[in-house]
């Protein structure tokens, strides 16, 4: 094996074997690593160092330690809407965990057996996902208007006053609403994944199952559902990364501001007013302060990820 | 027998009800898109009484739609293309390197994952124009290659890890080398979990209107998202140039979609068969 | 066929790590020359003289703005210019009001900026000024003499050096359905309680009387409370009591202002918190609302959208036995970027912008905006018309409440914009009464604003 590794990588001849293969890595890795630290690690560090300065607009030269921090703990206006954003992030995470992940494994699971239609429903299941969010937001505005939008319609129609309510205009219900519009457009890529899960599992099983007289209830659960748990937790991280990121369906259903009331600002929303844009109708950024919420958030995030992934060895392993 | 056919029933009847929810916006859009503005608000559910093209030809006129989407065309398949190529390459590397540094590198490219990538945007800026790519659409290229390596990295590493190991020990057996054994053996296995790499990524990428809007002001260098989004805050008040756009932006996305919908949820879903 | 298609990749790769390794060296490089102020010419200005291969004097400006919905006016504006001076075009690019100024910003601390810009009045446009990025304009010939100290004073020091030309002011008022009204038997009212009282009529005849929501909050704000705030305040005189701390800012008149809010809640329509700014446009011109309060800056929307109708505007009555002022708000200038390499061909545009042909284009192109010069252009749209007449008929004009001096709020504390935003809205929504609302729009400055806190 080393005879042959050193005629393939002939520059690397005079290394011994184990340093070659060093070299070899180091060579597979070299162009993502260039291209990543260059456009995005850089600029992105180079940004969270300016969470320790103060000053106005984007490049803050003042250095203050941890001010930015600490004023974000305990300015009462800052802690506020710091705890608000993160308690709604909170909440359109959980939405979309639980409903668009639970429908993405029902449809899978509905998907995965074969019958006539199959195709087309996977193909209108995943379609919303190829539009863009900006067109998604202004169709959901159109048909939860509370004036002339169809849902209020149907209500109306059906002498059901009292749910023909101002969907995006109450601070109770526009975060859900806003939420589920979003599990509308995505669910089709946690039903992908699980059918691809569900795809793998061999029908020998599941007939010799069926076979011993198990139901469909039981299959799902005894079989099926174990045999995913990777793929649940594949789906789970990335509904988590996603979502704690989420900007463009809150900017365009309801404002950079998280109309009505901050009632659906998320950590995205908030960062970007504070550190990109601006309030209206003032307009000048704080990038200091951005930074540290940007911080604050990936901090909150690489948490749940190492855990998971800490936990998704341990799991491996044992 | 019966429990298979209440099971179908209710099946058709999940799956139906669904497709209507995803069908009835997105035909909303549509017929909206084809009536004058007064009817879309008397009546926006409804067929059109008067058909008019004219938000179309608005649209049309006002936007270089045609260039627009030859650039977006563009910037997506090149991104693409190296986000797969590149991102497959240090996967391999990262899955296959048992080495403390091949850890840390794992945790380094997916710790991208989460951070907001706006936080970057000035230095991005100052960096795009010290290679004099501001106002090209070549400026967004390697910004969007960055941004695909975490989840290119993530998926391609836990996949090519659950990969046989027998596979690649036979093969360097045969004298193969590594970059033979991740270009004949890997690569094309690894085909599906590329298909989900580059759907996530295609997503994001056609979709971006922040950097084209902080690096292009230039006509002929716009994608669509960013025409949409200045030719959307231009017809705010008019709703069928609006939907009009908007439709111009979401269909061509769409008939690609249902042309390749096969290909593309087999691609997606093939990978699993091994078992 | 597979070799070949990996040659291609490999080249690929490898141009694309030239590209990085490049750029890793830039990037250390190039903060340390920011912010520069002579940074490199925006490529439009590059691109022009390629493309034209004309001489050298040939200079295309851009000229950033806000109003993605005037491309065509300000087209026919910069033609006129090109006219007058052929060798100087002039390209309005502009972007959509919540990105401005991110994207102005951005563009402007990496050098790559438009060589003229829409600035904003007060904190926001002196703060780019002492940043460096705007131009000052103490030697543009005649800008003293064709504005009003009060239409300079926006976008000028305290020792009074300007920095942006005053284009545009904007009015408001309430625009309303004639047939609407005439059908109910409703006069134009003279006082706000006559108002009220057409407002029931409407209501019981199941017309919605005002079509504004508060789905996008600044609407409620810009164009209703703070029209209501002047006639109860006394204008100008009043305002400056005050910014001086000689009144609180919980006074009985602004307890009063949003007893008005207040009054008109049961007139909005049926889910006003979901009604976004243009969707309260489309039911006034639907017809579907019989009024909508708003700014002059809407006549063109209206002129092409409520064409089923006839249609006039009024200005919102005072309460009985009060004096009407108009908000008469002096809006946006346009001032040069100081790294602009085409400074005196920006200059030359923004002296155009004193003459009185470029305020009689901007005037009769965009119905709505008045020009701030000070020989006033008369004006052919009627209702541009009757909006110049409020401020005749009025006992005096001033610019909205809150924006000299009450924006600047610093980090961790609330601006009056944004209180007063929240307040109105929580007045609206039945979870405070006026006074809760006054009194806590008064605690909100008086934490940071001194005259606030040190109040008669």
């Amino acid at each position: 094996m080393s005879q042959t590794m050193l005629n393939k990588s002939g520059s690397a001849g005079f290394l011994n074997p184990k340093n070659r293969l060093t070299l070899t890595w180091v060579l597979f890795l070299l162009p993502a690593l260039l291209v990543y630290l260059t456009f995005m690690a850089g600029p992105l560090f180079d940004s969270l160092r300016l969470s320790l300065y103060t000053g106005e607009g984007y490049n803050p030269t003042e250095f203050v330690g941890f001010q930015n921090y600490i004023n974000l703990f305990t300015n009462p206006l800052w802690r506020e809407k710091f705890i608000n954003a993160f308690t709604n992030t909170c909440i359109f995470f959980a939405i979309h965990m639980l409903v668009q992940n639970t429908l993405g494994l029902l449809f899978a699971n509905l998907l995965s057996t074969d019958f006539k239609g199959r195709n087309f429903f996977r193909t209108i299941i995943f379609a919303p996902a190829t539009l863009s969010v900006l067109v998604v937001g202004f169709l959901w505005t159109l048909i939860l208007n509370p004036q002339w939008g169809a849902v209020n319609k149907i209500f109306m129609a059906m002498d059901l006053k009292q749910f023909a309510l101002p969907w995006l205009g109450r601070e109770n219900l526009a975060l859900p609403v806003i939420s589920l519009t979003s599990v509308w457009q995505w669910v089709g890529m946690p039903t992908v994944m699980f059918l691809a899960g569900l795809m793998g599992i061999s029908d020998e099983l599941l007939e010799a199952a069926r076979i011993d007289g198990a139901s469909e209830w039981d299959i799902f659960w005894r079989i099926k559902f174990p045999l995913l748990k990777p793929v649940i937790g594949v789906v789970a991280i990335l509904t988590f990364v996603d979502n704690f990121n989420a900007f463009d369906i809150i900017y365009a259903m309801a404002g950079a501001k998280g109309e009505p009331g901050y009632s659906t600002d998320l950590l995205a929303t908030l960062f970007y007013r504070t550190g990109i844009a601006g309030e209206h109708p003032v307009g000048i950024p704080d990038m200091g302060m951005g930074a540290a919420i940007a911080t604050m958030t990936f901090a909150i995030l690489m948490t749940g990820v190492l855990s998971w992934l800490y936990f998704s060895r341990k799991q491996a392993t044992e | 027998m019966r429990w298979n056919r209440l099971q179908l029933f209710f099946t058709y009847v999940v799956l139906t009800i669904w497709s209507v929810i995803v069908l009835f916006p997105i035909w909303t859009l549509l017929i909206n898109s084809f009536k004058p503005q007064k009817q879309i608000f008397k009546d926006p559910f409804g067929l059109p009484d008067t058909f008019t093209l004219d938000g179309y030809r608005e649209a049309w006129n006002t936007g270089r739609f045609d260039l627009y989407f030859i650039n977006t065309i563009i910037v997506t398949v090149i991104a693409l293309g190296l986000i797969l190529f590149i991102g497959s390459m240090a996967a391999y590397a990262l899955a296959k390197w048992k080495s403390p540094v091949a850890s840390f590198l794992y945790v380094f490219f997916i710790a991208g994952l989460m951070i907001p990538i706006r936080l970057g945007t000035l230095d991005l800026v100052r960096l795009i124009k010290a290679l004099n790519l501001q106002d090209t659409y070549w400026s967004l290229i390697p910004v969007y290659v960055a941004m695909g390596m975490p989840i290119a990295t993530f998926v391609l590493t836990a996949f090519i890890k659950e990969l046989p190991g027998e596979m690649f020990e036979a093969a360097k057996i045969d004298g193969a080398s590594e970059w033979q054994v991740y270009s004949r053996i890997v690569l094309p296995l690894m085909r599906p979990a590329m298909a989900t790499v580059a759907i996530f990524n295609m997503i994001k990428i056609w979709n971006d209107f922040w950097f084209p809007l902080v690096f292009i002001r230039a006509e002929e260098s716009r994608t669509v998202a960013l025409g949409v989004s200045l030719l959307f805050g231009q017809y705010r008040t008019d709703w069928t140039r609006a939907l009009a756009v908007l439709s111009l932006a979401a269909v061509p996305m769409l008939i690609l979609y249902v042309l390749l919908a096969r290909e593309f949820i087999k691609g997606l879903t093939a990978g699993a068969v091994k078992g | 066929m597979q070799k070949k298609l990996f040659g291609l990749l490999s080249l690929l790769v490898l141009l694309s790590l030239a590209l990085t390794a490049c750029g890793g060296g830039a990037a250390t490089e190039a903060p340390a020359e920011e912010p520069a102020a002579t940074e490199e010419a925006p490529a439009a200005t590059e691109e022009a003289p390629a493309a034209t291969e004309a001489a050298a004097e040939e200079i295309t400006l851009t000229l950033g703005s806000w109003r993605v919905d005037d491309v065509a006016a300000w087209e026919a504006i910069n033609a006129a210019f090109h006219e007058k001076y052929p060798n100087i075009t002039v390209k309005f690019d502009p972007t959509n009001p919540p990105d401005y100024n991110a994207t102005l910003r951005t563009q402007l601390e990496t050098g790559t900026g438009p060589d003229l810009y829409f600035v904003r009045s007060f904190a926001t446009g002196r703060e780019l000024f002492d940043a460096g990025y705007v131009a000052s304009l103490k030697d543009l010939p005649g800008i003293n003499d064709s504005f009003t100290e009060a239409s300079r004073a926006p976008w000028a020091t305290e020792t009074g050096e300007p920095y942006a030309v005053p284009i545009i002011a904007v009015s408001h008022g309430v625009y309303y359905n004639k047939e609407i009204f005439a059908a109910n038997g409703i006069e134009v009212p003279a006082t706000w309680e006559e108002l009220m009282a057409a407002s029931q009529t409407l209501l019981d005849a199941g017309v919605i009387p005002f079509a504004n929501g508060t789905k996008d909050a600044w609407d409620i704000n810009e164009v209703v409370m703070m029209q209501f705030i002047p006639s109860n305040i006394g204008g100008f005189e009043g305002r400056m009591a005050y910014l001086n701390g000689d009144r609180c800012f919980n006074s009985e008149e602004m307890v009063a202002s949003f007893q008005q809010i207040d009054d008109m809640q049961p007139y909005l329509p049926n889910g006003f918190e979901a009604v976004s700014y243009y969707d309260a446009a489309q039911l006034f011109a639907q017809g579907q609302a019989a009024m909508m309060m708003d700014g002059s800056w809407s006549i063109g929307a209206f002129e092409k959208d409520a064409t089923d109708f006839e249609w006039g505007v009024f200005y919102p009555p005072a309460l009985e036995g009060k004096d009407t002022y108009v908000t008469f708000h002096i809006d946006a200038a346009i001032g040069a970027n100081a790294a602009s390499p085409n400074l005196e061909a920006a200059m030359t545009f923004l002296e155009f912008l004193e003459s009185s042909d470029f305020a009689g284009l901007l005037g009769n192109n965009l119905p709505g905006f008045f020009p701030l010069t000070k020989d006033v252009p008369t004006l052919s749209d009627p209702i541009a018309a009757d909006f110049m007449a409020f401020n005749e008929s009025a006992a005096g004009v001033d610019i909205r409440f809150v924006w000299e001096k009450l924006l600047a709020a610093p980090s961790g504390s609330v601006d009056a914009y944004t209180s007063l935003n929240n307040n109105v809205i929580a007045v609206l929504k039945d979870e405070k009464t006026p006074q809760e609302a006054a009194d806590a729009f008064n605690a909100d400055l008086a934490a940071w604003y001194e005259p606030a806190a040190g109040c008669k």
